[in-house]
């Protein structure tokens, strides 16, 4: 029989081994990065040339009305981010976002202070969060339940408070027109939410509490052999959940000039969408401020668009659907190859 | 290089029938980015053999295997099994499953709560009747048959979760092997199949693999217990970054030589030596009960490695556990350098200057999905909190000098943890708490489920804290590390420590005999 069993050269240095070959990855990483935000500007290109739409889309007045009317939806998006890079589900931003509006709508138009309105929104949010936070790490109940839970109480309490009605009227002139106005050329409202967001990145990415956050979503069992502590860590993102929920909630009624009670719930999807699209886009894999800014933009174009072109509801809906399960399966199957 | 190359040798069966070639594998290469994980390599299993495949840390076993399963493509090479030749570029698991490649991986894959047919089933299919209802007659007998021809000792009926780990282990076997036979001959590769079992159950493991063979069935082999290797393999091939080192025959190659040839020149230099003085008690541990552990007193000195044996239930791990303020105490108290230590959980025993690398990596250590760096400075943030801010520069520098400093083999500090071989995970989390400086070092279980090679890296480390002045508490089931590693060790038997014996008295018969004896009234 044949000898098969070879016995190799010893292994040398190759010059393969070292050469810094052209990097194809990078080029790929870099392009999933960007990914979400090249597919918005592709979108908004096509909006802008397409026939039906291409007067009314780059519009100022629809640009103007495309990022006010989303920076609200942006803010309950970064609320509902904190809780998602722990792992955990927060379904009551939407309604502590209403709560607060109505609230900081009432206690304008009863003549309070603005800045007052303001401190009841905060304190309002920041109570159902710290309602949540301690359901959730101290009674030990799932973050779905509770939140979906309180939602549905605060939803309670939003109607006990206006009657149904939307709270509008005799808000100050002054309030109205700050809300609606610009500087630099942005408006007012997107400051706001450049603030935030600032402050949210900042939490997340530069403190060591945002590490926490990524570590104990990545393994909550090996959080607390780091010592971590944990129930303060978890607790903390419904807190502030609830917070940042809270100003967008006062934000909602300094654009609109008023409070829908139905305001929370046309809130929530878009913006728990957005959360999760976040590990789409920027930092691939990871939910992050910056893909939840592009995420929520990326929405806002699309939908913007499609009712320019005059199609009916059912299509936006449809249309959501599917961007958000297409980006996070994208999101899945990225973080599924690089582990 | 010190060592010497085995030279290979010409194949002399060891019966008549083991001589036609069955598995060829040919030029198989494989990159990732500029990693070259497999270059060029090839070797032979012959019918009716068992071929172990050797290597140490990132030597490329598991790239060779999941190029074979078709699970991740490979640059090239080729794969000839009974006349057929795979590209191994586009394999798909189901033409390698068609072609007769059988694959039993590491991690049970077993169901529990399900009986022994109804695990033979999921794999092959259930019979099934009218409206696909399950012949459970049917089943029963199929499962018979499997039971008998791979002689596993268990009923149809039985649940697994009734049954011994090695018992377990071969069900999987018989599950990938059972429509495998004469007129459809197939190969299997078995990875690391005696990791997670205790000596007494790998060696019945290791009867039936030899007796499979026996009867004709070609297999292949992954292994980090060299001994088994002896014991079992016809012939070795040795992977060493990523190409083949060499193909062996156990039967002409000394333990030594075969260490030497998967590890290099660092395998010497990690053996134990002690050349440091043993200071003041640093840990003294004083009558605690906490979990399974009862009553336990003991004190570890500066400088000083202690062992504990003992079996699982012992009390071994809780020990552990309690000391690092996840497990609450009972009764008893602890100091370190004197002082009382607060035992609430392991952020205050971190504070006391405790360290703890927990038995369970993937569980309990490791942060999938987050980088190298991210990893090892988790427990460490608050150095890099300087006005307002984490320092991220200094932070990654610091994390790229640890990868040296601990021997870790990563592309970056910034390539996810996942990416790395178990050992260097480990050594990920170890490096995590060694650069805490702590007093106290708690070791579960440390090597488990590592190479050869990271196996030696971890003694080295170990010996470097403990030289530094570091108590060092290892809990080991491998009685041979005991005795090698530690200074003395501690017996646990049924959660109360009977006795702290110094290593150099012991071996691992003695150490084996302690755990075991019956408690004396």
């Amino acid at each position: 029989m044949e000898t098969t069993i070879v016995d190799q050269d010893p292994p040398q240095s190759t010059d393969g081994r070292q050469s810094p070959r052209s990097s194809p990855s990078r080029i790929i990483r870099g392009f999933e990065a960007y990914a979400l935000l090249i597919l918005t500007v592709v979108v908004g290109a096509f909006f802008s040339f397409w026939g039906p739409t291409a007067e009314t889309f780059l519009s100022a007045g629809n640009l103007r009305a495309l990022a006010s009317g989303n920076a609200v939806v942006a803010v309950v998006a970064l609320a509902a981010l904190i809780p998602l890079i722990a792992g955990e589900f927060d379904l009551s931003v939407g309604a502590i976002a209403g709560l607060s509006a109505v609230l900081a709508a009432e206690a304008i138009s009863s003549g309070l202070p603005v800045i007052l309105a303001l401190v009841i929104a905060l304190i309002a949010g920041t109570a159902v969060g710290l309602i949540n936070a301690t359901i959730c790490t101290r009674v030990g109940v799932n973050a779905v339940v509770t939140t979906l839970g309180t939602s549905i109480i605060v939803a309670g309490v939003i109607n006990k408070v206006t009657g149904g009605r939307t709270v509008s009227g005799n808000l100050p002139t002054e309030f109205l027109r700050f809300g609606s106005g610009s500087t630099l050329g942005l408006p007012n409202i997107v400051w706001a939410l450049a603030i935030i967001a600032l402050a949210v990145y900042y939490l997340v990415a530069h403190t060591p509490y945002g590490r926490y956050l990524y570590a104990y979503g990545a393994n909550p069992q090996a959080a607390r052999l780091v010592g971590i502590r944990i129930r303060l860590t978890v607790g903390m993102t419904f807190v502030l959940a609830g917070l940042i929920a809270g100003s967008a909630g006062f934000l909602q009624v300094l654009r609109a000039g008023g409070a829908d009670p139905r305001v929370g719930e046309s809130l929530l999807l878009p913006a728990i969408t957005a959360a999760f699209l976040s590990a789409a886009a920027i930092k691939p894999g990871r939910y992050n401020v910056g893909g939840t800014i592009v995420a929520v933009l990326f929405l806002a174009v699309l939908n913007s668009g499609l009712n320019l072109a005059g199609v009916p509801p059912y299509v936006n809906s449809i249309v959501n659907g599917v961007a958000l399960i297409t980006g996070v399966a994208l999101a899945v199957l990225l973080s599924r190859r690089k582990a | 290089m010190a060592h010497d190359r085995v030279e290979s040798c010409p194949p002399q069966g060891r019966s008549a029938d083991l001589g036609d070639l069955f598995l060829r594998l040919e030029g198989v290469s494989k990159s990732f980015g500029p990693t070259r994980a497999l270059q060029d390599v090839s070797f032979t299993v012959r019918r009716g053999s068992i071929h172990a495949l050797l290597g140490g840390n990132g030597s490329g076993k598991s790239t060779l295997i999941k190029a074979l399963a078709g699970v991740q493509p490979a640059d090239a090479g080729t794969a000839m099994l009974g006349g057929v030749t795979l590209d191994l570029r586009q394999l798909s698991p189901q033409t390698a499953h068609a072609a007769g490649l059988r694959f039993v991986h590491q991690n049970d894959s077993t169901f529990a709560s399900l009986s022994v047919a109804e695990n033979l089933a999921i794999g092959s299919g259930f019979a099934t009747g009218v409206a696909w209802h399950i012949v459970w007659r049917e089943q029963k007998r199929r499962a018979s048959e499997a039971i008998e021809r791979f002689g596993i000792k268990a009923k149809p009926a039985d649940l697994l979760k009734d049954l011994s780990p090695a018992t377990r282990k071969m069900i999987e076997i018989a599950r990938a092997l059972q429509d495998i036979d004469e007129e459809r001959p197939g190969v299997l590769v078995l990875d690391e199949p005696t990791a997670a079992l205790p000596t007494s159950e790998a060696n019945t493991l290791l009867d039936a693999i030899r007796r499979y063979a026996e009867q004709g069935q070609s297999i292949t082999y992954v292994t980090h217990r060299l001994e088994e290797v002896f014991a079992l393999a016809d012939e070795a091939t040795i992977l060493r970054d990523g190409r083949n080192w060499a193909t062996v025959r156990p039967g002409d190659i000394t333990h030594d030589e075969l260490v030497s040839n998967m590890m290099g020149d660092d395998w010497e230099s990690a053996k134990k030596t002690r050349d440091h003085e043993i200071g003041d008690p640093v840990l003294e541990v004083r009558d605690i009960s906490a979990g399974a552990t009862r009553h336990c007193s003991l004190a570890v000195r500066a400088g000083e490695v202690v062992g504990v044996a003992g079996l699982i239930g012992s009390g071994r791990s809780s020990l552990l556990k309690s000391l690092f303020g996840d497990l609450p105490l009972e009764s008893g108290s602890v100091t370190i350098d004197r002082l009382p230590v607060r035992h609430g959980s392991p952020r205050e025993a971190m504070h006391a200057g405790i360290a703890y690398v927990p038995e369970d990596r993937s569980t309990d250590a490791v942060f999938p999905g987050l980088s190298v760096g991210d990893n090892l400075s988790i427990a460490s943030l608050s150095r890099y909190w300087r006005h307002a801010v984490i320092q991220r520069k200094a932070e990654r520098a610091d994390s790229r000098r640890l990868l040296g400093k601990y021997l870790i083999k990563a592309p970056s500090d910034a390539s996810l943890i996942g990416t790395l071989s178990g050992g260097n995970q480990q050594k990920v989390v170890l490096a995590r708490w060694l650069r805490r400086e702590p007093r106290v070092l708690l070791l579960d279980e440390p090597t488990q489920g590592v190479d050869v090679r990271a196996r030696a890296e971890i003694y080295q480390l170990i010996a470097t804290a403990s030289r530094s002045g570091t108590a060092v508490l290892l809990v080991s089931s491998d009685f041979e590390e005991l005795v090698t590693v530690c200074d003395s060790v501690a017996v646990l038997r049924s959660g109360h420590l009977i006795a702290v014996l110094p290593a150099a008295d012991l071996d691992a018969e003695k150490l084996n005999a302690l755990v075991h004896a019956p408690l004396a009234s």
